[in-house]
């Protein structure tokens, strides 16, 4: 069971693509590629700009609670793919893939999400993309 | 197992397309969400342009992440190629060097960073071309053109009912005999190439110590002419095209931009993307500072 669970830990990270941001902070401080899944319970969802912030509690190995800091990318940025004012509210059970900060302190910046209702978002690291190819000029 | 579930669940997250706008807008009321995953524009789909008209709501062509621009201008990423270096004069070199920037090569910490942006200044003519394009609302009448800026909801005109630019002097531009105060839009006056192009110069900018070019800290002064061309390709496209002349800064002119934008539905809702002190001081307690490494540890 656990080397399944690996297995579709990495087939994850494969496929969570590393997309551009556009911070107020330099991406230096976060492991690039790197991808935690947390599951804990929301304390607070701040819809602002330049950024919005999901903080939570996530018990650590060790038992004891630890409380995660992650941004996601504007509201007007992340409206569009699905979060809403409304997406996270306090006591919510969710899980969420976040890209950490090097030094292991709790803070990142989410990739994934299943919210409390099941609900699955992507990304809020980048604003959407267009699938379909772009008008030649 | 449950871990599998979850994992697998992130998994269709990552892969799944954005969510179907019209599904979207069908419940929302008229108040329509932007519509990221249009079907590109093909021979059958193709309507000619309109004469003489860029009305409409637009936004980049290949989404709303093609006009961030974060890593610098779109047509010269600040990334350290040999192909995207500028042609700075030494006085630009200096300039360039001042800039603590969050984005590009010379990227520095928050802690070390002195760009505007982060004081929510005004960005200027031409820097609001280059952060964070997204939807752009454009009207005219006969006198003239009006953008709407999504971000910072910002706005500027250019006259189209020919009158002359004002003619670029020492802290600002001369009109008649008036010297005219310098402004973060400029002055902007705008003539029709031909039915489908519109080229817009702008003089009167702001100087070098108040504004950038782009998030990498690319300098821009006060004597900038900047030449802007809107083609409208066809009914769905408008091309953006600018180039910068700034002889106090570049040694010859060079183009930044060629940023093709697709056509909105004009009832779509813009929402407001802005720069706020309050929110801002916030968000840098809370998170940006730690990111900064600015936060005691």
């Amino acid at each position: 069971m656990r080397s399944k669970a690996v297995v579709l830990l990495i087939v994850a990270a494969a496929l969570l693509i590393q997309r551009p941001v556009f911070a107020h902070h330099s991406s230096a401080a976060f492991d690039s590629g790197k991808k935690v899944i947390l599951k804990g319970t929301v304390t607070e969802w701040v819809y602002s700009n330049p950024h919005c912030m999901l903080i939570l509690e996530v018990k650590g190995p060790d038992g004891q609670m630890v409380q995660w800091t992650t941004e996601t990318q504007p509201p007007a940025s992340i409206f569009p793919i699905g979060y809403r004012r409304d997406s996270f509210k306090a006591g919510d059970q969710v899980t969420i893939t976040v890209e950490p900060f090097k030094d292991g302190r709790p803070y990142g910046r989410i990739v994934g999400a299943v919210l409390a209702d099941g609900k699955i978002l992507g990304p809020a690291t980048s604003p959407p993309s267009n699938a379909g190819a772009p008008p030649q000029p | 197992m449950r871990i599998c579930v979850v994992i697998l669940g992130l998994c269709l997250a990552a892969l799944r397309p954005p969510i179907d706008a019209h599904a979207q807008n069908s419940s929302s009321g008229g108040w329509m969400i932007p519509d990221w995953n249009k079907p590109p524009i093909t021979d059958a789909n193709r309507k000619p342009a309109p004469r003489r008209s860029l009305a409409g709501t637009w936004g980049p062509a290949e989404g709303a992440g093609a006009g961030t621009q974060a890593s610098g201008v779109q047509l010269k990423p600040n990334n350290g190629k040999p192909e995207n270096q500028l042609p700075y004069t030494p006085y630009g070199v200096e300039l360039y060097r001042s800039h603590k920037a969050l984005e590009g090569v010379d990227a520095v910490l928050p802690t070390q960073d002195n760009d505007p942006r982060n004081r929510c200044e005004l960005l200027g003519v031409p820097r609001y071309n280059h952060y964070n394009i997204r939807l752009t609302q454009i009207f005219q009448d006969e006198y003239k053109i009006v953008i709407l800026y999504q971000y910072d909801n910002r706005w500027r005109l250019i006259w189209t009912d020919g009158r002359e630019l004002p003619k670029l002097v020492e802290g600002g531009v001369q009109i008649g005999s008036d010297l005219r105060e310098q402004r973060f839009f400029g002055y902007s006056v705008g003539s029709w190439v031909d039915d489908y192009t519109l080229e817009v110069q702008t003089v009167g900018t702001m100087p070098e110590d108040r504004v950038w070019l782009d998030s990498t800290g690319r300098p821009i002064s006060d004597r900038v002419r900047v030449t802007e061309t809107f083609r409208r390709v066809d009914y769905d496209t408008l091309v953006w095209s600018e180039t910068l002349e700034d002889p106090k800064v570049y040694s010859k002119p060079w183009e930044t931009m060629r940023l093709p934008m697709r056509l909105h539905d004009p009832r779509t809702d813009v929402m407001e993307y802005y720069c706020s002190p309050v929110e801002q001081d916030n968000y840098n307690k809370r998170f940006g500072n730690a990111a900064s490494g600015k936060e005691a540890r």
